[in-house]
């Protein structure tokens, strides 16, 4: 687990609690009301009550606390401010709210919200965000009162904690029939709700198809709603090369679907800025050796079985292709472009990929023959010395090294021991990456896959289910133990995990629908770790009503979030259960 | 048909490589290029032009501007530039009907009963650049010629242009009935949502929108006399079809030649009516809803209670004089039994009049089709009402197929005209998990996902004698709407909805592998117009057709 220290600010925040003089008789009768309240992911700590408050039509937040404010804090700040007047989310029960317009004509209205940093420096979020995924803090402090013309807090030692405090302060409000803004289950304490695992991602593939920059600036907007800490972009593969890399511009102008659908420069940096001001950072894959077959396209000396055929015979999809990883100057190339793009992104993480090797591609490559018999070399023996190349070309400029899991597990490859595994084929091969002793990320394909149960997309099948068969349900991916079958020291390896969109099916069209509200399982599983903030055991039955309210709200905002349900279920917890 | 006789044997290609979907019945191409002139006009040769074909030429010339789809090949047509710019152009399209009858507007037209429908064409392109000519039978005809000119062409820079002409069409729907099924009631559509369904259905040709309006989860029909219906059982005030709403959607199906076939599912699927009339309803919300109901909530109308019967039958009447068409469903599926074995009032009314269900069910059905044969609409009914229930049914009744496409062949044995709606190949919701509440590991009831691929080897004859094949109007694909709503409802339908428009229009038999360059580009080409349609692939496959097939 990470994160859980109680941070320096806690006495601080003790302190205030006390100046603040919230009658405490308020919080006796908190327990049985929390599964109720619609946050996502569910603080791990949380105190609610039941009043009702208003928003104080004078609401604002005021940061004034904090010296010389980040901009990313204040444009933060901005959009909770809009959010939650924009939102008019009603609520999910059957008269949506005007149970509560009654009450709320009398009720206590919030004045303010005041934001408090008690670390020892401002740093702005994209900074914190960017730190070692060891060495970031993202918890936070929030109270809500009941008392008219209340005053809320939130309190955090960075900046980073702040935002992850006013993506949960969004998510209390409502408007009742009449357009009250207001919510429900105050008073509300939150007493440093921190993240159960540090890494929290989503994977999206823009090589299959190509996804504009706005749509993903609308995916990591919806990621940071959730608290999602980490963008695993997974940007080229032998489809398509739509990245454009400072020294190798041939890559993208030849590989590249069309002029269009490029990343140049100032896009890759925008997304990283949007990124970052949102508590998110960019993790790039430049998949290597194997899924690099559109590089044939600018560079052929240095693909192997380019768009060899029959491809079932040298890869896994269509088009077959991988780099030449026997050859010294292919893995000068490599090490080259890698080191070109990473040292251009803030991220401390960057992912050489290393995912299906095809053996038979190089067995019947004359050119990788060749170079094996000189070098004295096996195949093995090579990839050991081509990633050894790749890696310490990130190394050297700072970056630590993000691989799949066979590269760890297949094949003998000298991994140091700060790299970090993606497990995909199956999540019991978790406990084998433990073993070895190395960090690992959950991204198993009987869980997280997105793209599962839509049908076998390769051609001339007539019947055959996707290779992942069946969909992967919100509700499988909720199951998800993180520490199934590892030790309790392994524990510490476990970084996190993510739900991943690859996009042989998938296309800007149905993004959102595929990915949503889906995604935010996992973004739950690694915040707010097994237990719900009473201590129970997370479960599918109470995380339903919160989902659907998140999907109602992410529809709010413009997000095309499927339904889970026909809406008469949502509107009545527990008459859809069986 | 009385159409022009047209020389196939001077044609230098009969394999088709453009992309028209669904694949017309005969087609002879060349290989010349062909581009249209800057002044390209539709000349619409029809005396007295009704209104919706006059609107409909205009739509053609505007999809002809700005669909600017260029082709799926991996230079984008790049490569034909040269023989682009050499090519002859073509300065018009003349519109003619063949026969000298009155002429009928596309909506008149599109609503007549199935039997008295004409939607064949001939569409002739020459390679020349002398004039194309589009001639049917029937301005439903035309549009259906339209549709087919409007996806013959790509973009190239400035030029809109074909490399395959000479181009001759003639063609004419296997089955008269192609369909879609929408489910409004689960999660509600606005209008235009429907209204861009509608659109795509239109672009091939599909006719018929079965639109299943209510059912027990809300009631967003507004029905005249029944107005309490949707007041208290709609999600909310703004949820609802008014009746000029439903008025907006009939015409504007009707121009595009789709009829509307309204279902009010009936006695089951019906729970939503308690809000306004609980006297009707038998095990309302009773729980737990696995008892009472296949999904929740439970509640049927009292099918033995004549207060309950003339109810829905005067509800149907009403509901159906909404509508243009000749058909209405009653729908009739997941009766319930023990729903009624528990219900006080049914087993008193039952027992006053001597009935069993099924016989009850008998007259309540019987009172309800009268009402509708009485108003001009022939029924439809889900397969249980034939097959599970003792219940007399006029000859004439069109029958559902859906739990499973072997149970058409007895269906033919009864003598009913059968509809594929058969949830093995065509139901669009199945493969996305179960949807009840807490059931953690659950896969759909219907699982898998039916691919295009499956749908579109469907087979609308297997299992049928020769005799019976004439019992078989066709098919659609369908979408109940648990789990879609608005925010998917094109990446769910489109393009897999058109692999049912082309077996029922083209014939079975058609090969996947040579379909999905095809279905590429008929997805490409909708998304050109606005509609969401999925990716069947990444664009790299899209652009080089077989590639990504197994053993390319």
């Amino acid at each position: 687990m990470h994160d859980s220290a109680i941070p320096p600010g806690l006495l601080l925040l003790r302190t205030f609690w006390a100046a603040m003089k919230f009658p405490k008789p308020l919080f006796v009768f908190l327990s049985a009301s929390q599964s109720a309240v619609a946050l996502w992911p569910i603080p791990r700590n949380l105190q609610t009550g039941n009043t009702l408050v208003k928003l104080s039509p004078n609401f604002d937040i005021q940061v004034t606390s904090i010296p010389n404010a980040p901009q990313d804090l204040l444009d933060a700040v901005a959009r909770t401010t809009s959010r939650i007047r924009s939102d008019k989310l009603q609520r999910l029960n059957v008269g949506r709210g005007a149970g509560d317009s009654a009450g709320l004509a009398h009720a206590p209205s919030l004045a303010r919200l005041s934001l408090w940093l008690t670390g020892s420096s401002v740093k702005s979020i994209m900074e914190e965000i960017n730190k070692d995924i060891a060495g970031r803090s993202e918890g936070y402090s929030l109270s809500v009162p009941s008392t008219n013309e209340g005053l809320a807090t939130l309190t955090a030692t960075t900046s980073l904690g702040l935002f992850r405090g006013l993506a949960t302060f969004e998510q209390l409000w409502y408007d009742d029939p009449s357009g009250t803004t207001y919510a429900y289950q105050t008073p509300v304490k939150i007493v440093n709700d921190a993240p159960a695992y540090p890494y929290r991602g989503f994977m999206l593939d823009t090589a299959r198809n190509f996804f504009s920059v706005n749509d993903i600036e609308r995916t990591l907007d919806t990621m940071s709603m959730v608290k999602m800490s980490q963008f695993h972009w997974h940007i080229v593969d032998s489809q398509s090369f739509p990245l454009t890399i400072p020294g190798f511009p041939e890559l993208s102008q030849k590989g590249a679907y069309s002029a269009q659908e490029i990343y140049s420069s100032a896009d890759i940096q925008d997304i990283v800025q949007f990124a970052g001001a949102r508590g998110i950072d960019v993790l790039m894959e430049i998949d290597t050796p194997g899924h690099t077959a559109v590089i044939s396209t600018s560079h052929p000396e240095h693909i192997a079985c380019a768009q060899a055929t029959p491809w079932e015979s040298f890869a896994n999809e269509p088009p077959a292709g991988q780099l030449r990883l026997a050859n010294a100057a292919t893995a000068n190339f490599t090490a080259s472009l890698i080191s070109s793009i990473a040292r251009t992104l803030p991220s401390t993480l960057f992912s050489t990929g290393g995912d299906e090797l095809n053996v038979n591609c190089y067995t019947k490559d004359a050119q990788t023959q060749a170079d094996l018999k000189s070098s004295g070399r096996t195949l093995e023996q090579a990839l050991d010395v081509f990633t050894q190349t790749t890696h310490n070309a990130l190394k050297s400029i700072g970056k630590t090294p993000v691989v799949w899991e066979e590269m760890a597990l297949d094949h003998k490859v000298t991994l140091s021991n700060k790299t970090i595994v993606m497990v995909w084929i199956s999540s019991q091969n978790a406990a084998a990456v433990a073993a070895k002793g190395l960090r690992l990320v959950h991204a198993p394909s009987d869980f997280f896959y997105l793209d599962c149960g839509a049908g076998e997309w390769i051609g001339n099948e007539a019947a055959a289910n996707s290779w992942c068969d069946p969909f992967k349900s919100w509700q499988k991916a909720y199951t998800f133990d993180p520490l199934a079958s590892l030790t309790a020291a392994q524990v510490p390896l476990v970084l996190g995990g993510q739900q991943l969109l690859w996009t042989e099916q998938s296309s800007p069209e149905n993004l959102d629908s595929i990915v949503w509200p889906r995604a935010a399982t996992s973004a739950e599983i690694f915040w707010t770790g097994a237990n719900l903030p009473d201590g129970t055991p997370r479960n599918v039955l109470s995380a339903l009503p919160r989902l659907h309210d998140l999907r109602y709200r992410l529809v709010q905002r413009g997000i095309k979030a499927i339904a889970l349900q026909p809406r008469w279920c949502a509107l009545r917890d527990g008459s859809c259960n069986n | 048909m009385l159409l022009p006789f047209v020389a196939l044997s001077v044609l230098l290609s009969i394999t088709p490589a453009f992309a028209l979907w669904p694949l017309p019945r005969q087609i002879t191409t060349g290989s010349t290029a062909l581009r249209l002139s800057s002044g390209f006009d539709i000349k619409l040769s029809v005396k007295n032009a009704p209104k919706d074909l006059r609107d409909a030429v205009t739509r053609t010339r505007s999809f002809l501007r700005n669909d600017k789809l260029e082709a799926l090949v991996i230079d984008r047509g790049a490569s034909s530039a040269g023989a682009i710019k050499a090519a002859k152009s073509l300065r018009s399209l003349t519109v003619s009907l063949v026969s000298s009858g009155p002429v009928k507007s596309i909506s008149d037209e599109a609503v007549a009963p199935l039997e008295a429908r004409v939607e064949g064409y001939s569409l002739t392109i020459p390679a020349d650049g002398s004039e194309a000519v589009l001639q049917a039978n029937s301005t439903l005809g035309l549009f259906r010629g339209l549709t087919t000119f409007s996806q013959l062409w790509y973009e190239l820079g400035r030029d809109t242009y074909t490399l395959e002409a000479p181009i001759n069409i003639v063609d004419s729907p296997a089955y008269p009935y192609r369909g879609f099924m929408l489910d409004t009631a689960r999660n509600y559509f606005p209008v235009d949502d429907i209204k861009r369904t509608l659109d795509a259905m239109s672009w091939v040709k599909i006719n018929t929108l079965h639109w299943h309006v209510v059912d027990s989860q809300s009631f967003p029909l507004v029905v005249p006399g029944f107005k309490e219906l949707s007041d208290k059982g709609a999600y909310n005030a703004e949820s609802i079809y008014t009746p000029s709403a439903v008025k907006e959607i009939v015409d504007y199906a009707a121009a595009r030649g789709i009829d509307v076939l309204a279902e009010i599912d009936t006695p089951g699927h019906t729970s939503i009516i308690v809000k306004s009339f609980p006297e009707h309803i038998a095990c309302p919300e009773a729980a737990p809803w696995t008892k009472y109901a296949n999904e929740p909530p439970a509640g049927q109308l009292r099918l033995a209670s004549a207060a309950t019967t003339n109810f829905t039958a005067s509800l149907l009447t009403s509901a159906a004089g909404l509508f243009r068409s000749s058909y209405f469903s009653t729908g009739g599926d997941e009766i319930n039994a023990n729903c009624y074995a528990e219900d006080e009032q049914t087993q008193a009314d039952l027992a006053a009049q001597g009935k069993t269900v099924n016989q009850a069910l008998d007259t309540f059905t019987k009172v309800c089709h009268d009402a509708l044969k009485k108003v001009g609409k022939t029924a439809v009914v889900w397969e249980e009402m034939l097959l599970q229930h003792p219940v007399n049914l006029a000859n004439d009744t069109l029958i559902l197929v859906w739990i499973s496409s072997n149970n058409a062949a007895e269906v033919a044995q009864k003598g009913f005209k059968i509809i594929h709606a058969s949830n093995e190949y065509f139901y669009l919701d199945c493969g996305g998990g179960g949807w009840v509440g807490q059931n953690v590991l659950g896969n759909s009831w219907c699982d898998p996902f039916k691919t295009w691929q499956k749908a579109y080897s469907f087979n609308p004859l297997a299992g049928l004698t020769e005799d019976q094949h004439h019992l078989v109007i066709g098919g659609q694909q369908l979408l109940w709407t648990e789990q879609s709503s608005p925010t998917n409802l094109d990446n769910v339908v489109w393009p897999r909805a058109a692999s049912s428009a082309e077996v029922f229009w083209s014939g079975a038999g058609g090969n996947v592998g040579t379909a999905l360059p095809r279905l590429h580009d008929l997805a490409y080409r909708m998304k050109k117009r606005g509609i969401r349609a999925i990716d069947l692939q990444p664009e790299w496959c899209a652009l080089r057709p077989g590639k990504c097939d197994l053993a390319a």
